[in-house]
């Protein structure tokens, strides 16, 4: 009853602002109330299918400089805890305001051999080089080479940015395994694509095994002592991709991290990961929805002294488009915990995670995000519960993201 | 033995036909019109589907398999697919297809471009190209233009036969032009009134210049910016007024305001087919035909 009252009364308000509004082209005619109704609610079944023009990856016109963009990434939080179990660099932290980063995108071709490409980023107390890579254009037989402080290509997420996620914050088991930043570090890495009818890529990289931030399950601290081969990260990877028809599209991977791990002297780490990326988009669809499945499932073994700590874990997330101007998305995380862990001490039973979100895209370079998760690490009493709400800005010509 | 002589023959490509020059296209369109031009000595693929709005099309790992393999890349240009075609190029590590390669084309540069922005712009403005309106191909005289110099990049990509792609494309070129002068004949029949439209988006420029028509309001209130409704009481207003009897948009954009519109001004909706089908073997010029026939239904010659 109340409910009808307040739609009545917007009706009224609505109908006499609107002719009010349109009053000085009374001359034409102006529609009746009725009339505006039906318009305002097929405008409603439009709703926002209304940016078709832009260009996503945003458009200087051409010249000899880079292509640079800034992108702001801030969020308000609301944490239950006092000591939320965060596990990504960027991610909301505490109650309260959090800058999670501002990043600095700036790409060009060098000349028709190279690319390069780096990802600078401010925090409020520092800037860090989160990738400044090389990439070939032109060598033979479908090989590809990139060189310089880059992100490794371990399943799907890990070689992307924060501002190319679906959610506020990093899949814990990320943090977990390769560091707050991510598996990155300074190396080189080649792919290949085989003469194949369908899309198959085999890659291969070396990056140094050291890093907190980047590399924790190998040599955690910062010094690489390297005396050979065998003290480098090596991250290989399988990727391929299926089109059904053209509304489904697979991406499905396989991963593998080995390197020297801290803990004694000869000591491997092995980390194998398995992804797919499972999206359907119509192509007839004028509101341009798409519902994309996200998987990745890790497993760790770590040789340690007298021991070998195995430990697994994942997440899974559904996102819906449903048009250009909203998103929602669930993601479910597991990371199982091993006792006597040096890493996470404290991390010796399972954990799970859950989050919902909702995105308001009022453009393209713009995104307002509402994330709600709850924790539950059942080495601490109670589930835990929190609610982010972040913002995210785009300036300047931001290269177009892979698929 | 035998296993090894044919073998060997794969291998080498002996006995094998003469190897066609292997096009690449963005949109559908242009690979219609690439097929028309290089007829057997081609081999063409469109990566975009006809239907699909190509400003938003995914970045498939897919397209990388024919990008790697292309001798030529055709593409729209004018920013068009920069959404996409950008991570494609750089994954497909062809060095002929990459800017500034003998087999990378982009054909805005042969198109007379309409709407080019003069003076600052930035994104407070709305959805501006800066290098222009990148929708011509609804044009067939750019449309000719653009099969004149697809010609040209192949007859110097595959010399030998220089002189058939230039014949051919010279042909293409003087039968579009033929049917662009056709089309704005026949709509020039209709009287000015009759030739009044409104369009969903400002993608028609091309298409309203060609056949002699006047847009008098665009349902987008600028391009891009979604419809409020004081802007649609206001365009509603506008086609009573003027008597409009047509909206215009292509089949991607949504259609729902539209046709309220349309019923409420007693107009037609022409949903405007996004690209050629390439893939069921039609050409460009049957697809624009059809085009100027559904134009003219739609204005009720």
């Amino acid at each position: 009853m109340r409910r009808d009252s307040i739609l009545r009364c917007r009706w009224a308000i609505t109908g006499t602002l609107l002719l009010l509004l349109i009053s000085p082209a009374a001359a034409q005619e102006p529609p009746s109330p009725d009339e505006l109704k039906e318009l305002e609610k097929s405008l409603g079944r439009d709703r926002a299918t209304a940016r078709p023009d832009v260009p996503a990856a945003g458009g200087a016109a051409q010249s000899m400089n880079p292509d640079i963009a800034l992108i702001l990434d801030a969020a308000g939080a609301w944490f239950q805890s006092d000591a939320p179990l965060q596990t990504g660099g960027h991610d909301p932290r505490e109650t309260g305001f959090n800058f999670q980063q501002l990043e600095m995108f700036i790409a060009a071709s060098v000349d028709p051999i190279f690319r390069l490409e780096s990802n600078i980023v401010f925090a409020l107390f520092g800037v860090e080089v989160e990738e400044a890579f090389g990439t070939t254009l032109a060598l033979p037989w479908g090989l590809q080479a990139r060189f310089g402080q880059l992100l490794t290509r371990f399943g799907r997420k890990n070689a992307t940015h924060p501002h190319a996620w679906h959610f506020v914050d990093q899949p814990l088991m990320l943090g977990k395994v390769f560091g707050s930043e991510g598996s990155r570090g300074l190396g080189v890495e080649v792919s290949w694509i085989p003469p194949l009818p369908w899309y198959v890529e085999v890659l291969a990289s070396s990056t140094g095994a050291a890093g907190e931030c980047c590399a924790r399950s190998f040599l955690g601290g910062d010094s690489l002592d390297v005396d050979g081969l065998e003290d480098f990260l090596y991250t290989l990877g399988l990727k391929q991709f299926f089109d059904f028809g053209v509304d489904w599209s697979l991406l499905f991977g396989l991963s593998a991290q080995l390197g020297p791990n801290g803990s004694g002297l000869g000591n491997r780490t092995e980390i194998y990961g398995l992804d797919l990326y499972l999206r359907y988009r119509p192509a007839n669809s004028t509101r341009r929805t798409a519902v994309s499945l996200q998987i990745e499932a890790l497993l760790r073994a770590r040789q340690v002294p007298d021991d070998s700590l195995v430990d697994a874990g994942g997440y899974a997330e559904l996102v819906w488009n449903i048009d250009p101007s909203w998103e929602i998305g669930g993601r479910y995380e597991y990371g199982s915990g091993v006792d006597g862990d040096p890493l996470d001490p404290e991390w010796d039973e399972d954990r799970h995670r859950g989050a919902l979100q909702t995105t308001y895209y009022p453009s393209h370079f713009s995104r307002v995000r509402l994330q709600g998760s709850v924790d539950l690490p059942l080495w601490r009493d109670a589930p835990e519960w929190s609610v982010v709400a972040a913002v995210e800005l785009i300036i300047g010509a931001h290269g177009a993201h892979s698929f | 033995m035998r296993f090894l002589t044919c073998l060997a023959m794969v291998l080498l490509g002996a006995g094998s036909a003469p190897a066609k020059v292997r096009v690449v296209t963005t949109l559908p369109d242009l690979a219609a019109l690439a097929a028309e031009v290089g007829g057997d000595l081609v081999d063409v693929t469109a990566l975009a589907a006809p239907s699909m709005d190509p400003h938003f099309v995914d970045a498939r790992p897919s397209f990388i398999v024919p990008l790697s393999r292309a001798d030529l890349l055709v593409y729209n240009g004018v920013e068009l697919e920069i959404g996409w075609l950008p991570p494609l190029l750089v994954n497909a590590r062809n060095s002929a297809i990459q800017a500034g390669g003998a087999g990378h084309l982009d054909v805005s540069a042969a198109v007379r471009r309409m709407e080019i922005p003069a003076g600052r712009i930035d994104r407070s403005m709305g959805d501006i190209h800066p290098g222009g309106n990148p929708h011509f191909l609804l044009d067939p005289r750019a449309a000719a233009r653009v099969a004149s110099v697809i010609g040209q990049r192949l007859a110097a990509l595959d010399a030998p036969h220089a002189e058939t792609y230039l014949r051919s494309a010279s042909r293409v070129a003087h039968m579009l032009d033929a049917l662009a002068r056709d089309g704005a004949e026949r709509l020039a029949r209709l009287p000015v009134e009759k030739r009044r439209i409104v369009t969903y988006h400002r993608s028609l420029t091309y298409l309203v210049d060609w056949l002699g028509l006047e847009v008098v309001a665009e349902v987008e209130p600028k391009p891009g910016i979604a419809p409020s409704p004081k802007h649609i009481a206001s365009v509603l207003s506008t086609m009573r007024a003027q008597g409009v009897k047509a909206i215009f948009q292509e089949e991607w954009y949504p259609r729902s305001t539209s046709e309220t519109l349309g019923k409420l001004a007693g107009a037609k909706v022409l949903a405007i087919r996004g690209g050629t089908r390439f893939e069921d073997g039609e050409k460009y010029s049957e697809r624009i035909r059809k085009l100027i026939s559904e134009v003219e239904d739609a204005l009720g010659r």
